[in-house]
This record gives structure tokens, sequence and C-alpha cells, in this order.
């Protein structure tokens, strides 16, 4: 550039300080290699707790069997010797549907609270706090209450409807705060979005006050779980939580952008309402289908983000994507908690998620010192 | 455009004088008239309803450095907004070579024109490459995913080193002084390749030989054809460093534009201050004398 290439001796070069120059590598390289392994170990980590809780249960089964009934299932390789059919009936149709709703469910959630949290750019902002959960119970309530299906779904019925009312109830939230505040300020989102989220809990509870026989049903709904989950459910939430999952990455750069600051990510070009809307709706999606088929499980939103950038940086290249694997392995640990501890009772796997979650959080937020974890 | 160097420039003036150029506005003033690089015309903005700045007026030709200077308030800061198109105007038009801004799309207005800001803290850990990588966002050549180019690294390693950042690449940034972090800013504002720098107070919150350095930083930028910054800068020294061209402002409006020593005449900008700015800056150099 020319204007480097001038050699007149500038002032500039008058205030160079010579200690500028001492202990400048020190840093060099050492972020880039820190990161691969990180990521390397966190996918191993995943891996292993995905094989850990597809075979412990009421019947073990070793990590061998498990990748033999997965290689068969899934790449049509020959079932390997010595696996019987009831095992393979346990893993294939109880276990793994199971522990990957669980991921998927968990990977959503980590990955939707990220990127609320940067949009908004608040740490304590989620789905949650836009009213999809609110938005979706109501509209599973009023299903179970009514019993009523939509043609052809049937079973998919509930999940469907909890979806789309979790999703209304957020977008009748941002609408609004549009409407109150043209440059839509986050404060304003987040206050619209707890009022429609109060207002829709009290209809809520006046709504299963009045339906005593349902009510129970409902709880436990909201409690959240993974039983009883079949293929069909984890492929059709899986396809819209990978589709999610790709476009929240596809705005990696803008999600940089905006926790610099709104107004300088626009005078960088980028087109805030715009991506703010697309963010916040896809947020929400994968919030609510996650809501839709497995109840409302708090608190992974909330962690996987911070602990994600503790160790991998702010990044959204990598946090997305490690918020995801974050979430999910967490979930699946949660999970396998809640059926395992007080077997043959399960626990609500909402609770158990912040049961361990609140301690973990609080030993990788506030028990290790800063700088190592930055 | 002619393609000399800014002549004059005060770089050197520490120790040599006043810092102040008239060399190069009087030879704006018989420049030829087409080809403005920015047209700013009857512009009216504000907020809530309320116009802040009224009525202003001014070219900008592709070779000049202009400073807003006012009291608080005075809408320096407005007028830079509406600028760049990030507020909406209730009056008349902002042209950039020849397009009406209100027109073109964010990414395009960012292509050209690029904003730095005063100095805040950052408690989120990117690393200074990554941070400088964000201004090449409008350059980056689309795809799925946007993958930043061979040419795109590049480039952010020179802006790096131009503001001599280049060897703390890899740093995170909330480990980085004041001073490194603003340079640091400065190179993302630099990888945007804008031809023209909107300066929102940059200085604030640096120490003296931080506000020097970045400024110079700055003029050396500008050196080079067809471009140019417009800053708000509370500073009057460092606006004269900076500048050719000074702007006065007062509720909203231009009082004065032109060179450094109409402007800064006595009178004049003790009035928009309601204070002897002369005798202040005199009391300040007797401390050496």
């Amino acid at each position: 550039m020319k204007w480097r290439k001038q050699s007149t001796r500038t002032s500039t070069d008058l205030l160079k300080n010579p200690a500028n120059g001492g202990n400048k590598r020190v840093m060099d390289g050492v972020a880039g290699s820190g990161k691969g392994a990180a990521i390397l170990f966190t996918l191993f980590c995943a891996a292993g707790i995905l094989i850990l809780g597809i075979g412990i249960g009421s019947v073990y089964v070793t990590p061998g069997t498990i990748l033999g009934i997965a290689g068969n299932r899934f790449l049509g390789f020959g079932l390997p010797a010595g696996i019987d059919d009831i095992t393979v009936s346990l893993v294939w149709k109880l276990r793994f549907p199971r522990v990957l709703m669980a991921f998927i469910v968990g990977a959503g959630l980590g990955a939707s609270g990220t990127v609320m949290q940067s949009v908004l750019r608040n740490p304590l902002a989620s789905s949650y706090t836009l009213g999809v959960s609110a938005g979706a119970a109501l509209g599973a309530g009023v299903m179970m209450i009514t019993g009523f299906t939509i043609p052809f779904l049937g079973r998919l019925s509930l999940p469907l409807v909890g979806l789309l009312s979790g999703l209304l109830t957020v977008f009748l939230a941002v609408s609004f705060a549009a409407r109150m505040d043209r440059s839509m300020s986050n404060n304003t989102i987040i206050l619209a979005g707890m009022v429609f989220s109060l207002f829709i809990n009290a209809i809520l509870t006046l709504v299963s006050a009045m339906s005593r026989d349902q009510m129970q049903q409902l709880i436990f709904w909201q409690m959240g779980s993974f039983s009883l989950k079949d293929w069909t459910q984890v492929s059709m939430l899986a396809t819209i939580t990978v589709a999610g999952l790709l476009v929240l990455f596809r705005f990696n750069r803008e999600l940089d952008m905006i926790v610099f600051g709104e107004e300088q990510a626009r005078a960088m070009g980028v087109d805030l309402k715009r991506v703010k809307w697309i963010l916040l709706g896809v947020s929400a999606a994968l919030t609510g289908s996650a809501v839709a088929f497995s109840g409302i499980i708090g608190f992974i939103d909330l962690i996987a983000p911070h602990v994600t950038r503790k160790v991998f940086g702010s990044s959204h290249r990598y946090v997305i994507p490690m918020s995801a694997l974050f979430g999910g392995a967490f979930m699946v640990l949660a999970d396998l908690a809640a059926r395992t501890i007080l077997s043959p009772i399960e626990l609500p796997v909402g609770a158990v998620t912040a049961f361990i979650g609140a301690p973990f959080f609080a030993w990788v937020y506030f028990g290790r010192n800063r700088k190592g974890g930055a | 455009m002619e393609t000399e160097a800014k002549p004059g420039l005060p770089i050197d003036t520490a120790k040599s004088g006043l810092p102040v150029n008239e060399t190069k506005h009087s030879r704006l003033a018989d420049a030829a008239k087409p080809g403005h690089l920015l047209e700013v015309e009857a512009v009216s903005c504000g907020y809530g309803g309320e116009d802040i700045v009224r009525q202003v007026s001014f070219f900008v030709q592709g070779h000049e450095n202009l400073c807003l200077l006012g009291p608080n308030g005075c809408g320096k800061t407005t007028l830079l907004r509406a600028i760049c198109g990030l507020l909406p105007l209730t009056g008349g038009r902002v042209r950039l070579e020849g397009t009406d801004i209100t027109r073109m799309k964010r990414r395009d207005i960012a292509r050209s024109i690029a904003m730095m800001s005063q100095l805040t803290t950052v408690q989120f850990s990117y690393t200074v490459r990554e941070t400088v990588m964000l201004g090449r966002y409008v350059r980056l050549k689309g795809g799925m995913f946007d993958a930043p180019a061979r040419e795109d690294h590049r480039k952010v390693m020179e802006c790096l080193d131009a503001v001599e950042m280049a060897d703390l690449s890899e740093r995170p940034i909330d480990s980085l002084s004041g001073g490194q972090l603003q340079r640091v800013f400065l190179a993302r504002t630099l990888a945007q390749e804008p031809r023209i720098i909107l300066l929102d107070e940059p200085t604030n919150h640096l120490d003296l030989r931080h506000q020097i350095e970045l400024v110079d930083h700055l003029v050396k930028w500008s050196e080079a054809d067809g471009r140019c910054i417009i800053g708000v800068l509370h500073d009057i020294g460092l606006a004269a460093r900076l500048a050719d061209r000074l702007l006065l402002m007062r509720n909203g409006e231009i009082v004065a534009d032109g060179g450094m020593r109409d402007v800064l005449d006595g009178g004049l900008l003790n009035q928009v201050y309601g204070l002897d700015v002369k005798a202040y800056m005199r009391q300040m150099l007797q401390i050496w004398e």
C-alpha cells in the first residue's frame, strides 16, 4: 500500500516504544493448535457419551455391540456374530432413538441459546425469555384438553402444534417490540417477550386449572422426557435441527459483528433488521421444535454458550457448532442420570439438567481462573 | 484527481511550530468542482421527531480531511450517523459519488464508508486477526459460508502491519491495552477498504501518546488519492493535526467552514464554546515558558 511505503520519519516512528518489541510471539500459534486439540477432545467425548448413553440401562450393552449394531443399521455392514435379536431390538428400537433424541434436542437448545444471547447481547437471554416455551405449552395444553389431533398426523400433531404456537408467540412478541420501538432494540424485545410469556403462562394456568383431568399429563409433558421416542420423531427433529444449525452457522460473521455492537455491525455492512429477524426466528424454531418433541427443558440453553465461550473463545464459527455439541452431550448425560439414578423411577430430565448443570456451571464460570478458560 | 501527497501535514511539527496547514485548503478552493466524493445537502435529522442537525450542507473532495468541531450536543455525531445512513434523514440528501445513499444497500454503503467509534471495553475473546477479519465482511466474495479467501487474509495482515500490530495477530483482544485495542479497531476499519472514514471521537479514553499515534496512522492512510476522513474530535490540537478543513458547529448548524486559521479564529471559537479558548491554550503553554 502506498501510504505504508512512504519512508518519511513520522512522529509515529518517534513515538515507537521499544518495549513493544518484547514478548510478542509468546501467544502466537498457541491459540490455534490449542483450539484444534480442544475440538477433537470435545468430539471424542461427545461420541463416548453417546455410546455410554446407549449402553447403560436396565441391561448393559458393550460399546462393541453398539458399534456393531450401528454399523449394521446405518452402513449396512453384516451384524457381528454373538449379538442376539433382543439386544438388537433393545438398542435399535429403544435406546438409540431415545439417546439421539436427547442429543438433538440438547444440540438445538445449546446453539439457539448461543445465538439468542449474542443477537440480544444479553447473557441471560434465551428463546424461553421470548415466550417459546409458554406458547408451546399453551398450544400443547389446548391439544391435550380438547383431545384434538390433526388428520393424518396422529401423534405428531402435538409436537407440530407446540412448535407453531411457540413460534407464533415469538413472532407476536418481536412484532410487538418492532411496533413499539422502530429500532427493535434488545431491551424492548426482551421485555416484550417477557410480557407475552407471563400473559400466556397465566392463560395456561387458568386453562389447566379448569380441566383437572389433563393437568397431570400437562405437567409431565412440561417437565420434559425422552421416553418412548421412535425413529420417525428422531428423523423429523433431526431434519429441522440440522437445517436450523446450518442457517445459524451461515450467519456466524454477522453474529460476531453484532457482539461488538449493533451500530458498528451496521456500519460494517450488516443489514441488521433482516439478520435479527432471521436469527431470532430460526433460534426460536430450534427451541420450539425441541420443546415440542420433548417438553420444556431449561438450563442447557443458558450454560452451553457460556461454557463453550470459555473454552473456544467468542468466535461464532466455533461457538455455534461447539455449543451444539456440548448441549447434545450434556443432555444425553442428563437423560442418563434421569433414568438410572432412581431406576426404575424416571426423574424429569428438566430437573436433572439444572441439578447437574447449576453446580457445573458455577464451577466453570466462577471456579477456574478466568485467564485459563479464555 | 492528482496524486500528490498532502503537503505540509503537521506530522513532524510537534517540535517545529504550529500544527496548522493552510496551503492545502487554498489549493482546494481552486480545484475543479465536479466529482465530489460526498455531498451533504441541506441535511436535517434527529431523534424522536426533534431535529438535532438542521439544514447542514457541505461538499467533500476525495483528498481532504475534515474535522467537525463544536460543543457537546451540537449534532456532530448525529451528523456522522446520518452521513453513513445509520440515521434516517428528515430532510435533505446525502450523495456518495452522486448516488443518494438512501437508495443504497447497507453493504454498498459500507464498501465506501467506514466508521470508527470511541473505544469501548470488550469482554469477549476474539483474536486480533479474527477481529480485523470482521472488517472484510463487505469484501468477502459470498458463497454459502463466506469463507475468507487468501486475498482477505493477506489484506488483514497488511492492515495489521500498517498499525504495527502484526506481531500480536493471535492475541485475544481482551488481553490488549486500550491503545493497542483501538489500533486493532483501526485495522478493522482499514480492512473494509473504504474511501471515507468517519471518526466518532476514536481518541477518547486514550492517553496523549496513543491519541497522536492513532491520528497519525489515520493521516497516513488518507494520503493516498481519493480517500478522506471526516472526524469528530474534541481536542482542537488533534483536529488540527488530522484535518485540512474544519467545520465548526453550533446548535445543529454549521457556523464556520474553512481552513485552520479561518475557523480557529479566536472570536468565533470563543463564541461557540463560551470559553476563551486562546487564553486557555496560552495558559497551558506558559507552563513550559
